[in-house]
């Protein structure tokens, strides 16, 4: 079992070298190793959250190629997806407390490797894989009612990409968010009441300190320059990872019943696309909206100029090609569809995929 | 036994009884030793295995609903004592949360019935009664079901009769059960799907009182107090969920001669909360409701031929508090006024004719006529052979929920708009003493227009969107055949349901034109078998349906089934006393199938019910 393991590893490594150095990959090519994961939410009480899978140059999709490959579904929404040490983690939010999980498949087959269950994964929200034998889930931990929606403090769960299994909890805030991995450290942000982020040594697993930001931080990605960029209720905040400093804050926009979400950085780094929406109450509370795109070096944000005038359930840039990913959901009990732009706004197609796209996963080997 | 009789005889059922006006419409009368053999368990499985209605459910012990005839879980009248009980705040009903013993008598009317039994009628209606026991005497009852996973119940009755004097009878039924499913299941997966981890608690009291006298008077009072609590990962403290439903149904009907007066008053509440339920939030809707109704009847000359004009009206007061509506208390009225008539032609021709207006406060319904016709096409000592057609408008009072939710409800919503037609023909067939057939088959057609849609694109606030049409076809068929000591007898449905939405209102409506409604099956089949000696009985229920898609474009489902229960029963008596016992092997195919949230149901499991029952004569 340990020499599978360590052959595993040993392939995933390879594949990460080969990656990041554009080298010849001496391994035979896998199913999943080159295209496009999209992560469908799913419709919340029906768990029908699935991964569809696309190489670039297709314009159909393969639908859940978990159930493909492993016969049974993921039973839950697809909250997250990371790879990293020839492994792919999978996070499922189920309705029901007590039946959410990671799931780790391989990541060039997605042939289930492990369960991680509960008491050890409670609605999982993201996901990082800091180094080939560690990731990181944060949870929410159980939730309340509306009330007191975030009433347990928040904590990540350390996966052992060996064992895999979850070797701690670091306990945080309530309502830890989103992770971006800046070097050895990686900043944790939150929903709800929290206005400070959390920095967190990857090595050590301690929490180094806590940066005042605003209102329900979470981080972006770390721009050309290695500046991390964080949203903050209507603002962006870009923060100096080597003071710790927030050098900028930007207004996003001047609409007061907008809100910007769904934040995607360029593959060159230098520019930030964002949705920037409200829900109409004059107009049956239609979700209304454009996207915009900022550069970093920008001193103010305007939304004025829409790169799209349409309102997304995902948005992600592809590093590789760099066209723009956006998702649409018509209605949660219907296929959802993915349009592909170019960087000056047209739209080159669209692939249709399932349930509420909401997150992508680029893949090249 | 097993027989579905669609019977053109009047009934002699008293009161409002809604069948004897449903000409042309096809009505399933469930016998008792059916419901006698469920009545440990909820109706969705009694209906389930003897209907080709369609169920959404969470798992056991949970939410149900249910689709009649490829409609939504709001078009399905559920009648107690010809009295609707869904639930005004949402317009339909749990299924999960009644219990066969509830009820002495089920109907089962196939087809929109608006214009005969109001709202919710457009799929087809669900008929609950109470029986009057006719003989005097009193008789005991104490049942108890010890079922797999530590799931129990257990029924405590009494039925009693007396003659108080020359004129006068009473009789009367009293119920307590009281069950509770731990779901305590050996192995929490099942294929690699989860098994919901849930409790059920389900406690009841049914209490019946007939009095009626030799010159036609009956006055009956009827109670049903149900209280169910439904929990969802009961041993996770904090993050477990409780529903409790509790319905408090009263009624009083008189009939004197020709004149009957009904008045009713039915509270429904249910209770959300979750972690320590501390703070639930709580809903709570009341109904007081009374009817008057006058039949006149005319013979038309021939002996056969006679005309039944029923009229009468309803009023209605609604006061519900709901957390979450644009108002803490909101009140409204309700009334109806309508002309049910029955007109015998000659003996074999049967035609009805009805006609209602409802009226409510902030809302207009539609008129809503219907008609419907029977025919004895061919008869003969040995066989019958009827044909019969319908068609009727049907309407829905939208619910309590889509007009006064805040934001996404919609106070200007208007009526759905439908028109049901449908035909079918019936034949019996009697060649000897051994055996007896009966066969049907009935094609339908039901438009919905305006059908009322959450509309995802607003939010989920509710519009007046979709068109949906409901086709399909029903064939029945079943066999008794009887040998001295010796029965054996089975039944098959097989039901076709095709349902589609049919609008284009956006540009991803597209996808779903044309497409099977989410869970409903396009091809769904009961079968029952049955074998009888003397006082034992050997059952098998078999029930198949088809894929149920989940998605509205119909990309994704949950694959068809097949289920099979076995229940061997035998009575045992001793004097006064007689014992029932019965074993049930329930999935007994131990078929994998998944529920609407996406866990399994249990794979194959029992139950031992023991019935005792004490006889005064």
């Amino acid at each position: 079992m340990n020499k599978l393991v360590l052959r595993v590893l040993g392939v995933g490594l390879l594949a990460g070298i080969s990656w990041s150095c554009q080298e010849r990959d001496p391994e035979p090519q896998q199913a999943y190793d080159n295209g496009v994961f999209v992560l469908n939410a799913g419709n919340f009480t029906d768990n029908n959250g699935s991964i569809s899978f696309f190489n670039r140059e297709k314009t159909t999709a393969e639908g859940d190629i978990f159930f493909k490959e492993n016969g049974a579904a993921l039973t839950g929404g697809v909250q997250g997806y990371a790879e990293g040490g020839g492994y792919g983690l999978i996070l499922v939010d189920n309705s029901t407390a007590g039946q959410d999980k990671v799931e780790i498949v391989n990541s060039g087959t997605f042939k289930r490797e492990a369960t991680l269950a509960a008491p050890d994964i409670e609605n999982p929200r993201s996901v990082v894989v800091v180094n080939a034998t560690k990731a990181y889930v944060a949870c929410w931990d159980a939730t309340g009612d509306f009330s007191n929606f975030y009433k347990n403090p928040g904590y990540i769960a350390v996966v052992d990409l060996v064992t895999k299994k979850v070797t701690k909890k670091i306990a945080v805030n309530k309502g830890a968010e989103r992770m971006v991995q800046v070097g050895n450290d990686v900043y944790l942000g939150y929903v709800g009441d929290a206005n400070s982020i959390t920095v967190i040594d990857a090595g050590t697993d301690a929490i180094k300190r806590s940066i005042q930001v605003g209102t329900a931080p979470n981080p972006i990605a770390v721009d050309a320059n290695g500046k991390i960029w964080v949203s903050s209720g209507k603002e962006v905040v870009r923060i100096n990872p080597q003071s710790n400093a927030v050098e900028t804050t930007l207004k996003v926009g001047s609409d007061l019943r907008k809100s910007a979400s769904h934040f995607a950085m360029s593959p060159d780094r230098q520019n930030i696309y964002f949705l920037y929406s409200f829900y109409d109450a004059a107009d049956g509370y239609k979700q209304k909206g454009e996207v915009y795109r900022f550069s970093i070096n920008d001193t103010s944000i305007s939304a004025t100029q829409p790169f799209a005038n349409r309102v997304f359930s995902g948005l992600s840039v592809d590093p590789m090609q760099g066209l723009i990913y956006a998702g649409v959901t018509p209605s949660f009990k219907q296929s959802g569809y993915v349009l592909r732009y170019r960087t000056d706004g047209s739209v080159v197609d669209s692939v249709k995929v399932e349930i509420a796209p909401s997150g992508f996963y680029f893949k090249q080997k | 036994m097993l027989a579905d009789s669609i019977s053109l005889e009047a009934v002699t059922v008293h009161g409002s009884a809604p069948e004897r006006f449903m000409a042309g419409l096809k009505v399933q009368r469930l016998d008792s030793i059916t419901i006698q053999q469920f009545r440990f368990q909820p109706l969705t499985d009694l209906l389930t295995f003897t209907t080709p209605l369609a169920f959404r459910n969470y798992g056991p012990g949970q939410l149900t609903t249910v689709s009649f005839r490829g409609t939504s879980s709001n078009h399905t009248a559920l009648l107690w004592n010809g009295i609707n009980i869904n639930q005004p705040t949402l317009g339909q009903t749990d299924f999960s949360t009644i219990p066969v013993a509830g009820f002495d008598r089920l109907s089962v009317q196939y087809g929109s019935s608006a214009s005969v039994v109001g709202t919710d009628a457009v799929g087809g209606s669900i008929l609950l009664g109470s029986a009057p026991q006719t003989e005097p005497g009193l008789s005991l009852m104490a049942g108890r079901q010890q079922g797999s996973f530590a799931n129990q119940q257990t029924q405590l009755g009494a039925r009693y009769g007396v003659r108080l004097n020359n004129s006068w009878t009473f009789s009367g039924k009293t119920l307590l059960y009281d069950g509770q499913m731990n779901n305590d299941y050996p192995d929490r997966q099942r294929r690699g799907y989860a098994l919901e981890a849930t409790t059920t608690a389900q406690q009841g009291l049914v209490q019946d009182l007939f009095f009626h006298n030799t010159k036609g008077h009956r006055l009956s009072a009827h109670l049903w107090v149900t209280d169910n609590q439904f929990t969802l990962t009961p041993e996770n403290l904090s993050s477990r969920e409780l529903t409790r439903t509790q319905s408090r149904r009263t009624m009083v009907q008189y009939e004197a001669g020709a004149w009957t007066l009904r008045s009713a008053w039915i509270r429904d509440i249910i209770d959300f909360g979750r972690g320590d339920f501390s703070d639930m939030s709580h809903s709570e809707t009341d109904r007081f409701a009374n009817r008057l109704e006058r039949e006149f009847q005319w013979n038309l000359g021939q002996p056969a031929s006679s005309l039944t004009l029923r009229i009468g009206g309803e009023w209605s007061h609604y006061r519900t508090r709901v957390d979450g509506y644009v108002l803490p208390v909101i009140t409204e009225d309700r009334g109806d006024l309508f002309a049910l008539m029955r007109w015998q032609a000659t003996r074999r021709w049967l035609v009805s004719a009805n006609l209602r207006q409802a009226f409510v406060t902030r809302f207009d319904p539609p008129f809503t006529p219907s008609v419907g016709t029977e025919y004895f096409v061919s008869e003969s000592a040995k066989h019958l052979l009827t044909a019969r057609g319908s068609v009727g408008r049907s309407y829905r009072v939208p619910t309590l929920n889509e007009r006064y939710w805040k934001n996404l409800g919609n106070p200007d919503i208007r009526p759905e708009s439908g028109l049901n037609k449908e035909a079918g023909a019936e034949l019996r067939l009697s060649p000897n003493a051994i055996h007896t057939f009966t066969t049907s088959l009935t094609a339908y057609h039901n438009r919905v227009d305006d059908w009322t849609y959450w509309n995802p694109d607003r939010n989920y606030r509710v519009e007046n969107l979709q068109l949906v049409v409901a086709r399909g076809l029903e064939a029945q068929a079943g066999w008794q055949g009887s040998w001295g000591q010796l029965t054996a007898g089975s039944r098959a449905i097989y039901a076709l349901t095709r349902t589609s939405q049919e609008r284009v209102y956006d540009v991803y409506a597209v996808d779903i034109i044309g497409k099977q409604l989410v869970y409903v099956p396009i091809h769904s089949g009961t079968l029952t078998i049955y074998l009888q000696r003397g006082r034992s009985r050997l059952t098998g229920q078999l029930q198949a349906g088809s894929r149920r898609y989940y998605t509205f474009d119909n990309t994704k489902y949950l694959p068809g089934y097949i289920l099979a229960n076995l229940l061997a029963e035998t009575t045992l008596k001793w004097g006064t006393w007689q014992g029932r016992l019965q074993g049930q092997v329930h999935n007994v195919l131990d078929t994998f199938y998944l529920n609407v949230k996406r866990n399994a149901m249990p794979g194959r499991h029992f139950s031992i019910n023991l019935l005792l029952t004490y006889n005064s004569k």
